[in-house]
């Protein structure tokens, strides 16, 4: 029974990752800045990295679990998600997706919460860490670059 | 700083170009001799044979004013032999090819005409700079103050990239900040056109942003006057009051006889300072200022480190501190701050500032940290653009072309100026000339000259000399050594009575209004045989 849902859990997740793998390809095709358009483009193939790390969880699920635990510096959480626009400057592009990485570490984390099955629950927390581990990644690219000493 | 001060003890190799840093910035000095003990190239390169140069590898004498035909030179001879970091060129700069073709202008032998380096040394510094693994450089105002100040720094941007040598560990391009918080005034928005934070006076969003948070509406949204502009304005009435903090301007500013007439012209001019000094008979009010060491605060030194600073003294007399004499003035002009000590003045700034939103009294209290650092739980930032990532997306090479100086030498004045800091003195000296045991360690200026322009003018060490520059003259004693090229002399600005700004001239660089203290042209003649003793002198004169 724990291996029917927790594979309904992973498809689902799989489906997300589709799902923003579609989003960030969709966007860099839009974008005017070739280096925005760059980074956008970087995301969308690391949605398929993410992706297939999670077919092979289907496998062994055990390897989420084996994530090491980021540490989490709130940047994302500290700054307004910018518009989506055709020229957002490459510090935006980094901010909108480590919003969209805090969002999914959020909904898991809410999941987890609310997961009747401890089992289950645990297999939430592994997945809202894997993208807190993508959120860290992304909030380390953005401080690189986001404040400009400019004047 | 892209780096961190420490990491320069790590680098495979330093390239150090317009900075004397053993006097100017002697603690990162400590940092790249660690790095010389370690087994680092270490190269110098500079007009005057500073005292870094017992610790370089290798020691490069370029003439004042010919920085970019050097750097150029040495870029050419780097894609010459296949040197550049071509994968760093394709995946993380936006124009290589364009670099590439602009060198072209700069062969090795025209670049050496220029800047007076022989063509074989200059080979062999590009093949050091393009096989070693990681080089930092490192720059001061040998770089900034001339004409040409950006373009010699764009040009060192260009050297960077083109080796790769960004966003990695004891790899990148360092300004050397003048004074202990330079980097602190700015963050603070101690510019013309930006608030803290480097939020620009002309953006909207930021404007809106600050009558939000300052409860205020009707903030100016055009950029102020850089300071030469402002000076220049007086004469005018374009300006009409200047209220100038901690600066000793007629001492520091180029052309002394032509900022008196300026300082002059205003209309009411406010000092607050901790000292009478060249300044202060000019203007028509005084406010006593804390010290250092009687004051409490924060200061950001050239490594974007944010660090406390507690009072150590009581301040004396009616003295107060800065931010106090200001809310004091807003009262009067009808709007109260509201602030109650330096720390409500920081918090009112991290509040609106996102690189320091992390940096809070309690964290400083444990260590300094690092700009930037957004939130409370993040650990500050050491380096910057790592993995090749830039603000813009990627780099981009600038076209930068070697001007000569705004004033060459000619038969009148034969001879060029430079000017500098020395260990033993803090710039204009309002502090180290009040201090007994520096003044005797080092207790009047002293030029520079090298034997080959001193001798034919029977010039020897001690001998009482005039320098004179179309702008004034001073008198003071000769130092006559082989620090400097010939043609070349050199002095500081730190004593009123012989000033290097008497004679320095004031032509600045059009984008950062820096003026040219580098290169001015002069004439020596001699007044008097010294009187006291030359030796004591030439050891105080070394640190």
């Amino acid at each position: 029974m724990a291996m029917t849902d927790i594979k309904s859990i992973l498809d689902m997740a799989i489906g997300r990752e589709e799902e923003a793998f579609r989003f960030y390809a969709d966007v860099a095709d839009r974008m005017t800045n070739p280096a925005v358009k760059e980074i956008f483009g970087q995301l969308s193939q690391d949605e398929l990295g993410h992706k297939t790390f999670l077919q092979a969880a289907l496998k062994d699920d055990q390897i989420i679990a084996k994530l090491p635990v980021p540490a989490d510096y709130k940047v994302a959480e500290a700054t307004e998600e910018p518009a989506l626009s055709i020229d957002m400057k490459p510090a935006d592009a980094l901010a909108l997706a480590m919003k969209r990485e805090q969002e999914s570490a959020e909904f898991y984390r809410g999941l987890a919460q609310s997961a009747s099955d401890a089992t289950l629950g645990a297999m939430f927390e592994n997945l809202a860490l894997m993208e807190l581990g993508h959120k860290t990644r992304l909030e380390h690219m953005f401080v690189d670059i986001g404040y400009p000493e400019v004047f | 700083m892209t780096n961190s001060i420490q990491e320069l003890q790590d680098a495979d190799l330093v390239f150090v170009i317009g900075s004397n840093m053993t006097e100017a910035h002697p603690i990162v000095s400590y940092y790249v001799k660690r790095a010389a003990k370690k087994g680092a190239t270490v190269i110098v390169n500079d007009p005057r044979r500073t005292d870094l140069c017992r610790w370089a590898s290798h020691y490069v004498q370029l003439a004042s004013g010919s920085d970019i035909a050097y750097i150029n030179g040495l870029i050419n001879e780097i894609f010459k032999n296949g040197w550049a970091d071509e994968e760093f060129l394709k995946e993380h700069t936006e124009n290589p090819d364009e670099i590439r073709a602009w060198v072209q202008d700069y062969p090795v032998e025209r670049a050496s005409e220029i800047c007076g380096v022989p063509v074989e040394q200059m080979k062999e510094i590009a093949r050091l700079l393009g096989t070693s693994k990681s080089a930092s450089v490192c720059y001061t105002l040998g770089i900034t103050e001339h004409i040409c100040g950006t373009d010699n720094v764009k040009t060192l941007a260009n050297l960077q990239m083109v080796l790769g040598n960004l966003g990695k560990r004891s790899a990148g391009l360092n300004p050397l900040r003048g004074q202990n918080n330079v980097q602190g005034a700015c963050d603070m928005g101690a510019l013309p056109n930006v608030f803290h934070n480097y939020q620009s006076v002309t953006d909207p969003n930021a404007v809106a942003k600050m009558e939000q948070a300052w409860g205020v509406s009707g903030l100016s949204d055009r950029a102020g006057y850089k300071m030469p502009t402002m000076l220049r304005k007086a004469r005018d009435g374009g300006t009409k009051i200047l209220y100038c903090i901690g600066d000793n301007t007629v001492q520091s500013e180029p052309n002394i006889a032509h900022t008196i007439k300026e300082l002059e012209a205003l209309e009411l001019f406010i000092v607050v300072d901790i000292f009478p000094n060249l300044t202060t008979p000019y203007a028509h009010v005084v406010f006593p200022d804390y010290s250092w060491g009687e004051e409490e605060g924060t200061f950001t030194n050239t490594e974007r480190r944010v660090n406390r600073v507690r009072a150590a003294l009581k301040a004396p007399g009616g003295a107060r501190p800065s931010w106090w004499v200001l809310q004091e003035l807003g009262k009067r002009l009808g709007f109260d701050l509201g602030f109650t000590s330096a720390k409500a003045v920081y918090e009112d700034m991290r509040r609106t500032a996102t690189s320091y939103a992390g940096i809070t009294y309690e964290r400083l209290d444990v260590a300094g940290l690092q700009w930037p650092c957004p939130t409370l739980e993040h650990p500050g930032t050491r380096f910057l653009h790592k993995d090749g990532n830039f603000s813009r997306g990627k780099g981009l090479f600038s076209k930068t072309d070697w001007v000569p100086p705004a004033e060459v030498v000619d038969e009148e004045y034969p001879l060029v100026l430079s000017t500098g800091r020395r260990l033993w003195h803090y710039h204009t000296g309002t502090q180290t000339r009040n201090s007994v045991g520096l003044e005797t360690l080092f207790p009047e200026e002293l030029i520079e000259m090298n034997p080959a322009d001193a001798e034919p003018l029977g010039i020897k060490s001690g001998d009482m000399v005039r320098a004179t520059s179309r702008r004034g003259e001073v008198m003071l004693r000769a130092w006559v050594n082989e620090r400097s090229n010939p043609g070349l002399c050199w002095m500081a600005f730190h004593f009123a009575e012989a000033c290097g700004n008497q004679l320095t001239i004031d032509a600045f660089d059009p984008v950062t209004e820096t003026a040219e203290y580098k290169v001015c042209a002069i004439r020596v003649e001699k007044v008097a045989d010294a009187e006291v003793p030359m030796k004591g002198l030439c050891r105080q004169a070394r640190p």
